[in-house]
Order: structure tokens, then sequence, then C-alpha cells
């Protein structure tokens, strides 16, 4: 497959300094959406560090996924101005629409997470499906844009 | 009505934040060239502990005294550090700077980055934060152009390298010494101080880590002296909430909460009555009422809550947000905010027991006071103020 040819070309363009570490990890998730085992490994190799430590950092931050994510991941900003503009409400028409929990990884297809304030709440409340955001959502609108990706 | 000066806002809206040539009609970077000409770090130290700067990302340490105690420091490889990370729940004051006039924020770095002695700098920008970096890495680009940046700085002996690093989102990273494991490819996690990052910083050299507004004061200062900013010291606050106007202000510093509320936020929203206002983002206190007319502290950001909102859905995102960015290094706050989350659910649901009120308290006491970094205090903060001001125990 490609990618095993990718990665090695992503690792290229950061030379091996621990300092590069996380903004590779970061490059990798970009393109992969997730770093696999077998990605850090490379990973590891490249730096010279134990595959451990490399987990050790990719685990730590939210914008690292290490495992494969969902088809549909939907995330709803829950900081206080989104909540104020109802962004619990909105998590619970999610919560209802597909029959998941806000955290919960049962779905096979679908995820749904509360994530922490992205900075731009005068635009909130925020959701953010597949990397998208939606600004302004509202208890109604949220539908339009659960039927677009449900189908 | 609030003195109208503006320091840090003045050109935002006006100029073209991708187009270095409008920053340099207005007058930018002549602080730099009176630096490169004039001044040397000594006097640009001088100007900067005159005016009596404090760090605007919440702590409002002195600026002046931090520098004088990497400028003390011997090594010959020093690290400046603009940062940008910005996780505050509530709070883009920092992105607005670096989206509307991302050179002011430039010619600061530069300024105090060289004041300092550091011939490397980092900006350490909020992962979320896209268009910020685009920005950003135009300004970086047309500065080295224009030889504002890169060796030989106005052909002078001075150089600079800045670096922009991108986080991953934590909340923790906005902690300096967190912030510096990140960039060493470390997790996130505070550090024990001392050493503190001014001894033995980034890759355990000196380092200086400022907040990006505090950074944008600096031309000014520089331009019109550090005695005539004591007297128009402003500071930039964020609303948020109920009020009429959202957004990010420039006004005086000490401006009370009131003021802002009702004369930058134009006051409450049509049909909507004042409940209270959280100050400082997530981790800021709560205000009834009676209590708005003292100076605005921390970091600026002001979230005002009316009649309306669902106290118990905040309860679940102030619990709920320190508990997934709680990094998990220390036992009391990996635990405590874990716990604090879990009894708050239970109160939401109705299911709230008479132990469940008794352990709050031995909660909120064990993150006051023995967590390893400020994270678990600030996660007892607008719990406890909830509990004995809105009473929502009762």
């Amino acid at each position: 497959m490609q990618k095993s040819g990718t990665i090695e070309k992503i690792l290229l363009e950061f030379d091996p300094e621990a300092k590069n570490l996380l903004l590779a990890l970061k490059k990798i998730n970009a393109s992969f959406g997730y770093i696999s085992e077998a990605d850090a490994g490379k990973v590891a190799d490249y730096f010279e560090l134990p595959l451990a430590k490399v987990y050790e950092t990719a685990s730590f931050y939210d914008l690292i996924e290490t495992k494969k994510t969902a088809n549909l991941e939907i995330k709803v900003c829950s900081g206080g101005d989104c909540v104020l503009g109802n962004s619990a409400e909105i998590i619970r028409e999610i919560e209802n629409y597909f029959r998941i929990k806000a955290g919960d990884e049962f779905h096979p297809k679908v995820r749904l997470e509360k994530i922490s304030c992205l900075g731009r709440c005068a635009e909130g409340p925020i959701v953010v499906v597949n990397g998208k955001a939606y600004e302004k959502v509202t208890k109604s609108s949220i539908y339009e844009i659960l039927d677009k990706y449900a189908k | 009505m609030l003195n109208n000066l503006k320091i840090i806002t003045e050109h935002w809206g006006k100029i073209n934040p991708l187009r270095i040539g409008d920053y340099l009609n207005v007058g930018g970077y002549s602080a730099l060239g009176k630096f490169v000409e004039k001044m040397d770090p000594q006097k640009v130290l001088e100007e900067v502990k005159l005016s009596g700067l404090t760090g605007r990302g919440g702590a409002g340490f002195s600026t002046g005294a931090k520098w004088e105690l990497v400028m003390a420091q011997k090594s010959k490889e020093k690290y400046f550090i603009c940062n940008l990370d910005e996780s505050e729940p509530g709070t883009y004051k920092d992105r607005m700077i670096a989206e509307n006039c991302p050179q002011t924020l430039l010619e600061g770095i530069i300024i105090s980055a060289l004041t300092i002695g550091a011939k490397k700098s980092y900006i350490y920008l909020n992962g979320s934060y896209a268009k910020a970096q685009e920005t950003l890495e135009r300004a970086i680009a047309q500065a080295k152009e224009h030889k504002f940046l890169g060796a030989k700085i106005l052909d002078s002996k001075y150089s600079l390298e800045i670096e922009i690093f991108s986080g991953a989102g934590a909340y923790i990273c906005g902690e300096e010494t967190a912030l510096i494991n990140s960039i060493e490819g470390n997790r996130g996690e505070p550090k024990i101080r001392p050493p503190y990052p001014t001894e033995a910083g980034l890759f355990d050299k000196p380092t200086v880590v400022n907040n990006a507004e505090t950074i944008a004061n600096i031309p000014w200062i520089i331009q019109n002296g550090g005695k005539k900013y004591v007297k128009n010291a402003t500071k930039l606050f964020v609303l948020g909430g109920s009020v009429k106007n959202r957004g990010v202000f420039e006004a005086p510093i000490g401006t009370t909460i009131k003021k802002a509320i009702t004369e930058l936020g134009g006051g409450m929203q049509k049909g909507k009555e004042f409940w209270f206002a959280q100050v400082g983002g997530a981790s800021g206190h709560l205000f009834l009422k009676k209590e708005l007319n003292v100076p605005m502290t921390g970091s600026g950001a002001i979230l005002v809550v009316d009649k309306t909102a669902n106290i118990y859905d905040l309860l679940l995102a102030w619990t709920g947000f320190f508990r997934r960015e709680s990094c998990g290094k220390c036992v009391p706050c990996r635990e405590g905010t874990f716990r604090l989350h879990e009894i708050a659910e239970r109160l939401v649901d109705g299911e709230i027991a008479q132990r469940d009120k008794e352990a709050l308290e031995d909660i909120l006491w064990t993150l006051e006071n023995t967590t390893f970094c400020p994270l678990g205090k600030f996660a007892a903060v607008a719990v406890r103020d909830a509990i004995d001001k809105l009473g929502i125990l009762k």
C-alpha cells in the first residue's frame, strides 16, 4: 500500500531532534487520521527513541489520536460561552439522533465528543464534524448538518 | 466614558494583516529601528521596568523583572518564547492579535528577544489556530524580506530567527514549564520549580516566556517611553455570554468588571437579566451583581450569565473541562477532577447523596491545597463559588 511509502516521506521532512517529535506526530495524524502502532514504531526508530516515549507524547494531546478514528467524528464545544448558546442541548439532540452517548466508543461508526474551547466563542456554539467546523449551530440546524453526513 | 487610547487594537481592521507595507505605512517597525539605532538592551530593560508592564496571560508577573533574571544569566544560548497557546475557555484575545495585526506582535517579539540576548525565538501557537498560523507565517516571511528578521537585522549586529511551534491541544501547555516540555517533544506536563525557566528553561537554557498580549505592548513602550505607559496602560477584554456586544475590546487597565460589561459590552442583551459573571475563563471566580465594582484581573475574559441559563449544564462544562485537561501527573488533580465531574453528573441527575456532599468538601479542599500545579486549584474555583454564592447544593 502507498501508506507505508508516505510515512517515511513525512518523517524525512523533519530533522530527528526531540523538538520535532510532536510536529511530526501531528503531521502523521493529519495524513492518516491517527497514529497506528506500526507508524509509532517507525517514528521511534527515526527519532531513535523508545516506542513508549513516542506513545507517551502522542497519547497526551487532544489533537493526536492513537486509536483508529470513527467514520463520523462529531465534536461539540463545551466551553462556557457555547454552553450558554445551548451546546449541551445540541449534544443531547445528537445523542438521540444516533442513540449514542458523548464519550462512548460503542457505536461502530459514529463518535461524539465534548471538546474544550476552540477560541471561537463569538461564533459559537461550534460543532466540528470530521474536521469541518460549523458555527452558530442551533438545536434545529444540527439536524441539517447530521443529515448531510448520516446518509 | 472609558479613555479611548488604543495601544494594541489601534490598527485592527484598518490595515491588511497580510501586507507588511500597510503596517510600515502607519509607522510600523519604527520602534525596532529606534532600538537598533539609539538604544541597547539595558536601556530597553529600563523602559520596560519603568512602564510597570506585567504579564497579560493571567498571572501578572512583572515583565521587566522576568527579563532581568534572564539577562543576568551568563549562558550564551537563550530563548524567547511567545506564549500564544491561549486555551483558557472563553479567551481569544491573543488569536485576534495574531490575526489582525501580526506585525505588531512580531516587532514586539524581535525587540524582546534581542533585549534578553536570544537568537532564537518560538511562538507557541494554539493547535486549533489555523488562520492565525497562516497569517503569522506570512508575516514572518515578509519581515525577513525587509530585514527585520534573520541575520544582521537592519544591518546591525543583531540576528534572530522566529519559529512557530503549533501545539496539539492541551490546556496545561499554557503553563510555561509544560509549554517548554511540549516543545521538547515530551508530554505537556508541568515541571517542578526551581529551577525556574529563567535559569533552565527550553533545552535547559535561560528562557523568557511572555504572553502575546504582553509582547504586543512592547513597540509602543519603546516608541513612547515607559513613563508614559504607566498612565496609559491598557488590557484586552473578551466579552462573552449574554452581553450585547461580544468580542475583544481594549480598555484601560484597572477598568472594573461592571464598566466592562456596561460600557464595552453595551449591557445585557434585550430581555435578559444579569445573574452572575465568570471572570477569567473556566478557572475564574463567579461575581454576583453586587460584587462587580472591582478592577478586572487575570486573563481578561468575562462570561456574562443571565438568569435563563442552565447552571447544571455550566457545572458539567466546568468540571468536564478540568477532568479532560488534567494531565494525570499528580493524583489529587487526576482523581479530584474526575470525582468532581462524577458528583456534578449525579447532582444534575438529581441523585446526589449526603455522602457526595461531604466528599465534595474534601475533594475541593484537596484540589485547592495539594495539587502539583495550579490546574487543580483552578478546577475548584467555579464549583466552590457556585456552592457558596449560587447555592447549587440547596
